[in-house]
């Protein structure tokens, strides 16, 4: 306690040095905190959103199905197993059909993705009933960035062209008749959502589906020959992935704020014991081993810490839950970093993330702290008192 | 009763690869409740002496006991045990700690004693009565006079009732008022106390009140004088 009760004095005496390493370090800690609640957020964001537009609770996919190879996906459609057949009668599970095709916006030839949808499904959360229509023309539903690059718009006709299951062309004009606002890329750039009965009839591939969407309030999941099962956690491997690598390539701005701290403390503590040697040798003088001595002046560095962490408490988390609770404004750019961002995005911060952090620079500052006072150890209480350093 | 014993001591110091000899085969042993002065001109070897008595430093070769701890034995941890139970010191500089305040400053020897606090408070407020500073308690250092702050270690220096002051140059940087304050109330504090007085001075202001003096040149005894027997 008496070292605790003396470095408290101490520090507190030095002023605007104190104060300065503790805005250093009470500023490293907050931003550490407000980059991983960013990242925290940015990956409950996109994941949620996910989830909820693309994966729901995991699909069964057509054992030649790969979305990383657009040639396999002639050969990835297979009957629906009377299983998945019966969910989806009970609305636990959505088919899709994924067949390749080519539109020909503005005159230009490109390829899109044909995916029948069943209108009334309520597994992912896509406006697909926009495209129950009892018109006879082919309603499209597509998405923002799709409509934006393509330059579509409701009611516009889009020339489509695909092969059916014989390999003979057709072509048909679609009908945009929706235009999706949703965060995934990947089920809206190059997309083009169909009703499914009509794909299925346009392909020559009735009750077919290349993917087998399943609810998530399913917890049991069968084995069908042919269709192979992915969890949620391998659907949004590539996102937790993308976030993760972001997160570590974030830490370099971390590094570098908690050097500058470590540099601040380290160099307060340098100058403390080179400046107060004449103090060290009375302390000694007085009755003070050593170790009390070292362990006073790692307490003062420690301080600099706890100091930090209080400051950061009452000026930094507050703004940092401000900013959970309101979100940031994420800028239009954004929407080519491929994954799913909303408008507005919204930070997490769990007391596991602000307890380890504070951890992690009490631990760093604890070191920073020490590492100099091991000087006091070579110093003789004679050549302290002459304000000497041995 | 001897508080001091010393046989032999020799200390040497490396200065540029070469061995400088402060003291040289000293024999002395000062006894309870002397008031002393190790006298000398500059580089005599009194403050080394000194520092040695106050197990600040350890001999290069020869025997030193206080209290009847043999110095040279001692580890740095019994050494501040020594230190902090029975040796009490006053400097030429005074060397309070600047930021506490005079009542803290008195008060710090007794927290390392861990000393219950009504206890403490009672001692300290004792000390600074004995040396009339109850007025500045609340002071920082720099808010005093150079007799002030020189009062101040004396009450930090017999707070915890030592049974040796060790005083280096203790009037060196006081005028000769201030010098005789100061003497006068460890003249008494000697007296009343029964405490042990050494002093390491050149200044003639203090060498009037020495009972005994130890004279040293070029780090040997000189000549040890006792000025008056009966208080010796």
């Amino acid at each position: 306690m008496l070292g605790v009760k003396l470095a408290y004095r101490n520090i507190k005496e030095a002023g605007l040095r104190t104060w300065l390493n503790v805005a250093v370090l009470a500023l490293t800690f907050t931003v550490m905190v407000g980059f991983q609640g960013l990242y925290s957020g940015m990956l409950a964001q996109s994941s949620r959103a996910m989830i909820d537009d693309e994966v729901a609770g995991g699909q069964y996919w057509h054992e030649n199905y790969d979305p990383l190879d657009g040639l396999s996906l002639e050969e990835s459609h297979g009957k629906i197993p009377e299983g998945l057949t019966e969910m989806a009668k009970q609305k636990k599970a959505t088919p899709i059909l994924i067949r390749q095709a080519t539109i020909y916006p503005a005159g230009r030839m490109q390829t899109a993705q044909l995916k029948g949808i069943e209108p009334s499904q309520t597994i992912l959360n896509i406006p697909s009933n926009s495209l129950a229509s009892a018109e006879d023309e082919l309603p499209v539903l597509i998405g923002k960035r799709m409509a934006k690059s393509k330059n579509f718009h409701i009611g516009d006709y889009v020339t489509i062209r695909w092969r059916d299951m014989h390999g003979t062309f057709d072509a048909v004009e679609g009908k945009i008749v929706h235009v999706m606002n949703t965060q995934v890329p990947s089920i809206d750039s190059g997309n083009l959502w169909v009703p499914l009965e009509k794909l299925q009839k346009m392909t020559v591939m009735e009750n077919e589906a290349t993917i087998v969407v399943i609810s998530q309030d399913v917890s049991e999941y069968n084995s069908y020959a042919g269709w192979q099962f992915k969890n949620q956690a391998f659907l949004i491997r590539d996102l937790t992935e993308m976030i993760k690598s972001k997160r570590i390539s974030s830490s370099i701005i971390f590094i570098i704020l908690l050097f500058l701290g470590m540099l601040a403390i380290f160099d307060t503590q340098v100058l403390s014991i080179f400046r107060r040697r004449k103090e060290i040798g009375t302390l000694m003088a007085l009755g003070m081993t050593r170790i009390q001595v070292i362990s006073l002046f790692t307490i003062e560095g420690m301080f600099h810490g706890v100091l930090a962490l209080c400051v950061a408490l009452v000026f930094g988390m507050p703004l940092l839950f401000l900013l959970s609770a309101k979100g940031i404004a994420i800028p239009k750019v954004t929407e080519g970093y491929g994954y799913a961002l909303s408008d507005r995005l919204f930070p997490v911060y769990s007391a596991g993330l602000v307890l380890g952090t504070a951890i992690l620079v009490m631990i760093i500052v604890t070191i920073v702290s020490f590492l100099p006072t091991r000087e006091i150890a070579k110093l003789k209480p004679t050549e302290a008192l002459k304000g000497k350093i041995s | 009763m001897s508080i001091v014993k010393i046989k032999g001591l020799v200390k040497r110091y490396p200065i540029g690869g070469q061995k400088f000899t402060a003291l040289n085969d000293i024999d002395l042993e000062f006894k309870k409740g002397e008031f002393c002065g190790l006298i000398g001109p500059s580089g005599s070897g009194k403050t080394t002496l000194l520092n040695i008595i106050g197990a600040l430093d350890a001999p290069s070769e020869g025997n030193t006991v206080v209290l009847d701890k043999n110095i040279e034995k001692l580890s740095h941890k019994r050494a501040a045990e020594l230190r902090n139970h029975h040796i009490g010191f006053i400097f030429q500089t005074y060397n309070l700690l600047p930021v506490y305040s005079v009542y803290e400053n008195v008060e710090f020897p007794l927290l390392l004693l861990k000393m219950p606090k009504e206890e403490r408070n009672k001692k300290v407020l004792d000390a600074l009565e004995w040396v009339g500073l109850t007025d500045k308690i609340n002071s920082k250092p720099a808010q005093l006079s150079g007799g002030q702050c020189q009062r101040v270690a004396v009450a930090r220096a017999v707070v915890k009732r030592p049974e040796l002051i060790l005083a280096d140059e203790p009037t060196a940087n006081l005028d000769s008022e201030n010098s005789y304050n100061i003497l006068e109330m460890m003249v008494r504090l000697n007296k009343e106390l029964e405490t042990t007085f050494i002093f390491a001075t050149h200044d003639q202001k203090v060498m009037k009140y020495l009972r005994r003096k130890v004279h040293l040149v070029d780090g040997q005894v000189a000549k040890d004088e006792i000025i008056n027997k009966g208080a010796c």
